[in-house]
C-alpha cells in the first residue's frame, strides 16, 4: 500500500507539503437512479484536442472534450506520472467508450455530448471559477453524474 | 480532483471522485470517493482491458448507492510499484556532468538515426491505435531533436507553437520526442511497462542521453525559467528518486 509515507523523498516531500484548506462540511447531492445517470468526465489530465491551445503550467482554465474526440495531446506540466498508459489506450485515463458501452447496456442512462479536462498541477482553489463555470454548461447538457479522474 | 468534486456537488451536481493519494481525499472530504493503490497515470487500472476499466468504474458508482457520506472507500486490487514510487525515476545516481557533454551534432546524427529505425514502428502503431499522442509541440518528428540540441548548445529557439515561450515549448518538444519512441517501441514489442520504457529510454536511447545533455547544461544556464524547469524535475523524471538532482535544489518544489 502506497501512503505518503512510503514514497520516496522528493516526490513524498512535494505532496505531503500541498496546502489543503480545511473542509469543514461536505455538500451531498442525493444521487439520480442509474438508469437516469447521464454522465460527464472531470479529468485533471491537462489533456486537448489537437490543436487547441496547451494548457499553461498552472491552468486555472480547462479544455472540453465532446465525446467522440478521440485526436487528443496531453500539455500536463508534470513528468512524473506514467504516460505509457494513455498512449496505449484514452480509455486508461479518459474511459469514453466504457461510458459509452455501458449507456448502451443500461447501466447508466447517457453519456454526456461534452468533457472537461484540467491541468492537475494547479492548486483547486484557483480553478473555482472554472469549475462553476463547467457546472452549469453541463446543466445545460442535463448532466447529473460527474466522474471525476486523476492522472 | 477532490478539491473540485464540491464546486460540482453545490452545483447540484452528483459526483464520485477516484485518486492516488488516500491521505488527500480523507482531508479534502469529497462526498463519494475511491482510492486506487495503483501507479499514477492509470486510473482505470490497466490499458485495453475493457472489462478491467468497467470493474473499477462499477466499483466508483457503486458509491452513488450509499444514503450517507463522506465515504472514502478503498479498490480492492493492487497494481504494485517499485520502492513506493508511482511513476519512472531516473536512478539519482545517474548523472551527466556538463563535462561529459560532448559533439552535440555527432549525437544528434544518431538520434536521426535511431528516429529513422524506430519510424516504421511508430507508423504501425498509429494504424493501429488510429491515434497518436505525439504533437503537442506542433513540430514535425525529424526537427525534435534538432531543437533540442539548439538549446544543449546554448540556443534558444522560438517555440514551435504560437503564443507559447520558448521554454514551455522545448518542454513539449521533449514530450514529443519520448512519445514517439514510447509509441514506436510498446507497439513493435508489445510491452506496457513504464519502468522497463523509463530504462531503455533514459539509459539506452541517445534520444535519452541528448536530453540528459541538455538536463547538464541546464544546470549551468543563467535562463531562469529552464533552470527552474531542471530543479522542477520537469525535463527528466526524478519526482520520485531518492534524492534531489545532484547540482539542484529541488527547491521548485
Amino acid at each position: 500500500m502506497v501512503m505518503i509515507p512510503d514514497m520516496p523523498d522528493v516526490g513524498r516531500g512535494f505532496i505531503q507539503d500541498l496546502s489543503i484548506p480545511p473542509i469543514s462540511e461536505t455538500h451531498w447531492t442525493l444521487p439520480v437512479p442509474s438508469s437516469e445517470r447521464r454522465v460527464a468526465i472531470v479529468s485533471s489530465a491537462a489533456v486537448s484536442r489537437r490543436g487547441d491551445k496547451p494548457f499553461s503550467w498552472l491552468a486555472r482554465d480547462c479544455r472540453v472534450l465532446n465525446k467522440n474526440d478521440r485526436d487528443l495531446i496531453m500539455t500536463h506540466v508534470a513528468v512524473e506520472y506514467d504516460r505509457v498508459a494513455w498512449q496505449l489506450d484514452l480509455n486508461s485515463i479518459i474511459p469514453l467508450d466504457r461510458l459509452e458501452e455501458m449507456a448502451s447496456d443500461g447501466e447508466i442512462g447517457s453519456v454526456a455530448e461534452d468533457h472537461y479536462t484540467f491541468m492537475g498541477a494547479a492548486d483547486p482553489v484557483d480553478m473555482e471559477k472554472s469549475a462553476r463555470e463547467t457546472a452549469e454548461r453541463m446543466k445545460q447538457d442535463n448532466v447529473n453524474t460527474v466522474f471525476l479522474i486523476p492522472v | 480532483m477532490s478539491g473540485l468534486a464540491r464546486y460540482f456537488e453545490e452545483a447540484d451536481l452528483s459526483t464520485v471522485v477516484i485518486g492516488f493519494v488516500r491521505e488527500h481525499m480523507q482531508a479534502y472530504k469529497p462526498p463519494r470517493a475511491m482510492w486506487l493503490n495503483f501507479p499514477m497515470g492509470r486510473p482505470l487500472g490497466k490499458p485495453n482491458n475493457p472489462d478491467y476499466q468497467k470493474k473499477v468504474i462499477r466499483a466508483a458508482f457503486e458509491l452513488f448507492d450509499r444514503s450517507t457520506g463522506p465515504v472514502l472507500e478503498d479498490f480492492p486490487d493492487v497494481i504494485p510499484v517499485r520502492d513506493g514510487r508511482m511513476g519512472y525515476a531516473i536512478p539519482p545516481e545517474y548523472v551527466v556532468s556538463r563535462n561529459d557533454v560532448g559533439d552535440v551534432d555527432a549525437l544528434l546524427a544518431e538520434v536521426q538515426a535511431e528516429i529513422a529505425q524506430l519510424r516504421p514502428a511508430y507508423d504501425a502503431a498509429v494504424t493501429a491505435r488510429g491515434r497518436t499522442t505525439v504533437g503537442a509541440s506542433d513540430l514535425d518528428v525529424n526537427l525534435l531533436a534538432p531543437h533540442i540540441a539548439e538549446f544543449v548548445k546554448g540556443g534558444k529557439p522560438k517555440s514551435p507553437r504560437k503564443g507559447l515561450s520558448p521554454i514551455p515549448g522545448l518542454k513539449l518538444v521533449i514530450e514529443d520526442l519520448q512519445a514517439f519512441y514510447s509509441e514506436a517501441r510498446t507497439h513493435r514489442d508489445d510491452i506496457d511497462d513504464f519502468e522497463l520504457l523509463g530504462e531503455w529510454f533514459w539509459m539506452e536511447t541517445k534520444a535519452g542521453l541528448l536530453i540528459m545533455w541538455l538536463e547538464a547544461v541546464a544546470l549551468h544556464t543563467e535562463d531562469k525559467i529552464l533552470r527552474q524547469v531542471v530543479d522542477m524535475s520537469l525535463v527528466t523524471p526524478r519526482f520520485w528518486s531518492v534524492g534531489p538532482l545532484p547540482g539542484s535544489s529541488a527547491s521548485g518544489w
